[in-house]
């Protein structure tokens, strides 16, 4: 990207940014959910784009998630291509035939006679006092059941340039918006076809001790982690896979070939998150590599409770990851 | 010539076609049910017969732009949209021939976009916010296309009759419902499952209209798809069209019914759609070699399917991905 004009832009306006680009581009590009439209949705990401776009273009749906991913589903069988909000990633349980059974396996079941390319945006993880069931990391539904893609984008560059990839992709995208980082800016390169592919791991920081594999949020705690102990002379290599379908194991591999040791850091529940899949697989593919077992770091085996202080236990937290680090750097 | 008096949109051209569909799906459908007999196929076959009349008509009020989704019980749909039977045959017996290529043995998931069957969900109900969602395309796309879902009486109870329901009826979605009441949802009879008689008295919470025909006069049902699908198409949103219909054979092929106490003669049909038709026709002899002809076509297919290959097993990975 060098050369580029870059914007300082937040991440909710890169991906308000991405979604006014995609409408303008292909006018088979339309968007609903609740409140997305005269609202411009729960958290702002939509302001301006039913003005720009219209009623029908931009529409606010009744409270109904069934309809709104099932809807998108037929709506994408007929030509179209749907962007649809989940006011919540939660609420991938109240839709979970459409998502799991509908968008995941309607190309394969009628013999690729179909295409479906549906985006379902999902404000996901911890926003401050939400709940247990708005502020769960789901993302690891989405890996293991065949024909969804997941992408978690962690900057407001990746978020933009993600978001467009997945609007042109043919398969379906469960597109994971950290609720925590809607605000956090960063700079964005301008460009209508500036895309970020998918499968494509971005190794954040160089570092020759040890590989920290993070996602979502985690990415800057990782990344601050990384700074403290840079001090101390420990030297981590932060790589965030960005998309986790499909998965960039060669990026990471070849980390882990170099450094020895591998800890994976997520805000989802450690017990089968995608940490244990990621840590598999190199323990399968890089086994006489290692200096030391995978290390996993993931929220605890519990509901996220609503109290805002309360919630910051459950998931970890820099202290949490630099003492990890620096534990298996140890063994 | 019929001295009847046709239902608007229905010619008498028309009428002759409506009755060799009725009778080629009727002959396909007992095919297959002969195939279940000699070979024990067929946990997942959900025999349509005697469905067979409501469900070419309503298909005969569309026009072969709209679309349809249908429910698993028979393949009339898809053939009275286009289909032929190979691709159906194929589908039903897992040849590389059907339509989803070998994928679709067994429980069926017929497909052609390009005449518009649009395919099913194997979770039953799944496809009214389907349904919902290729009318919206179609009112995006303004390209004057009407979408038809098909269901029985017992996917009525799932939510997803109420969300579709809800938001067509609030945007007036180009779509027309159309309800198989035949009775029973699998082993559970009307009265357990609906507080009303009618599913159709469901159509006023929405604000749109619900009307019952019964289902076994296939011009009661033309005419009120036609009226349906007309005030979709003018933009005057849905509507809900129950036919009253019986259901003949066991929620699938092979099922005794031990809960049933109401079987009769399986080979004979109440208030058969077929002979009905065949009187409107006249006198001409016309039907004696249409039903000829449907005759032999079910059969040269269905050799034509039982001889056709099985797939690859690379078939097992294709198709999850767009670009594979």
């Amino acid at each position: 990207m060098g050369g580029r004009v870059m914007a300082a832009l937040s991440y909710a306006r890169a991906i308000n940014a991405a979604l006014a680009e995609e409408m303008r581009r292909d006018e088979r590009v339309w968007m609903m959910g609740q409140d997305v439209g005269r609202m411009g949705g729960v958290f702002g990401v939509t302001r301006g784009l039913m003005e720009e776009f219209g009623a029908l273009r931009v529409r606010d749906t009744t409270i109904n998630e069934t309809f709104i991913v099932g809807g998108a589903a037929g709506a994408a069988l007929a030509g179209t291509i749907p962007v649809v909000e989940l006011q919540f990633a939660d609420f991938l349980f109240t839709a979970g035939d459409e998502v799991f059974h509908k968008l995941a396996k309607w190309r394969y079941m009628h013999g690729g006679a179909f295409e479906m390319p549906v985006t379902l945006r999902l404000p996901t993880g911890l926003v401050g006092g939400a709940g247990a069931e708005h502020s769960q990391s789901l993302e690891a539904f989405g890996m293991h059941v065949p024909g969804l893609k997941v992408v978690l984008p962690a900057t407001p560059a990746d978020a933009k340039g993600l978001l467009k990839t997945a609007i042109r992709d043919r398969d379906p995208v469960l597109f994971f918006e950290h609720k925590g980082l809607y605000r956090v800016k960063g700079e964005v390169p301008d460009g209508d076809d500036v895309l970020v592919p998918f499968g494509q791991a971005a190794v954040v920081r160089p570092g020759a001790d040890l590989t920290v594999v993070a996602t979502g949020l985690m990415v800057g705690r990782a990344l601050e982690a990384a700074q403290a102990l840079a001090a101390e002379g420990i030297e981590l290599e932060v790589i965030d896979p960005r998309t986790l379908v499909p998965l960039d194991m060669e990026t990471i591999l070849a980390s882990v070939e170099r450094t020895g040791r591998a800890l994976v850091v997520h805000e989802a529940v450690r017990t089968a998150g995608a940490g244990a899949e990621i840590a598999a697989q190199i323990s399968e593919r890089a086994f006489f590599a290692l200096d030391a077992p995978v290390w996993r770091l993931g929220a605890l085996d519990t509901p996220i409770p609503q109290d805002p202080e309360l919630e910051q236990l459950v998931i970890p937290n820099v202290d949490a990851i630099a003492g990890a680090a620096r534990e298996l750097r140890a063994l | 010539m019929t001295t009847a008096t046709l239902p608007d949109g229905l010619d008498h051209a028309g009428l002759v076609e409506l009755y060799r569909q009725v009778v080629t799906i009727r002959a396909a459908e007992l095919r297959l049910r002969r195939h279940v007999e000699e070979v024990g196929f067929g946990g997942f076959w959900h025999p349509g017969i005697g469905q067979e009349g409501l469900q070419a008509a309503a298909v005969a009020a569309m026009e072969p732009r709209d679309r349809l989704f249908y429910a698993h019980r028979g393949l009339g749909y898809a053939y009275a949209k286009g289909m032929s039977l190979d691709l159906l045959f194929g589908d039903l017996l897992g040849r590389v021939t059907g339509s989803t290529r070998g994928k679709g043995g067994g429980t069926v998931h017929f497909a052609d976009p390009e005449l518009g069957v649009m395919g099913q969900g194997g979770t039953l109900g799944s496809n009214f916010v389907l349904g919902a969602g290729t009318a919206v395309a179609s009112q995006l796309l303004g390209d004057g296309r009407v979408t038809v879902v098909f269901f029985g009486d017992g996917a009525a109870a799932r939510g997803t009759f109420h969300e579709a329901g809800l938001q067509a009826a609030v945007w007036k979605l180009p779509l027309v419902w159309v309800c198989e009441n035949n009775g029973w949802a699998i082993s559970a009879p009307i009265a357990e499952q609906s507080p009303t008689r009618d599913i159709a008295d469901r159509a006023a919470a929405y604000g749109v209209p619900g009307v019952v025909v019964n289902g076994q006069d296939p011009l009661a049902v033309f005419a009120a798809a036609h009226e349906a699908v007309a005030r979709a198409r003018a933009g005057e949103g849905p509507t809900l069209v129950e036919a009253k219909t019986l259901r003949i054979r066991g929620h699938f092929e092979g099922d005794r019914q031990p809960y049933r106490d109401d079987l009769t003669n399986p080979d004979e049909i109440p208030d058969d759609p077929v002979p009905k038709l065949r009187a409107l026709l006249g006198d001409d002899g016309r039907a004696d070699a249409l039903d000829e002809g449907a005759r032999a076509e079910v059969e040269e297919a269905f050799d034509r399917a039982l001889a056709a290959e099985r797939p690859d097993p690379s078939v097992v990975l294709r198709d999850v991905w767009a670009d594979g």
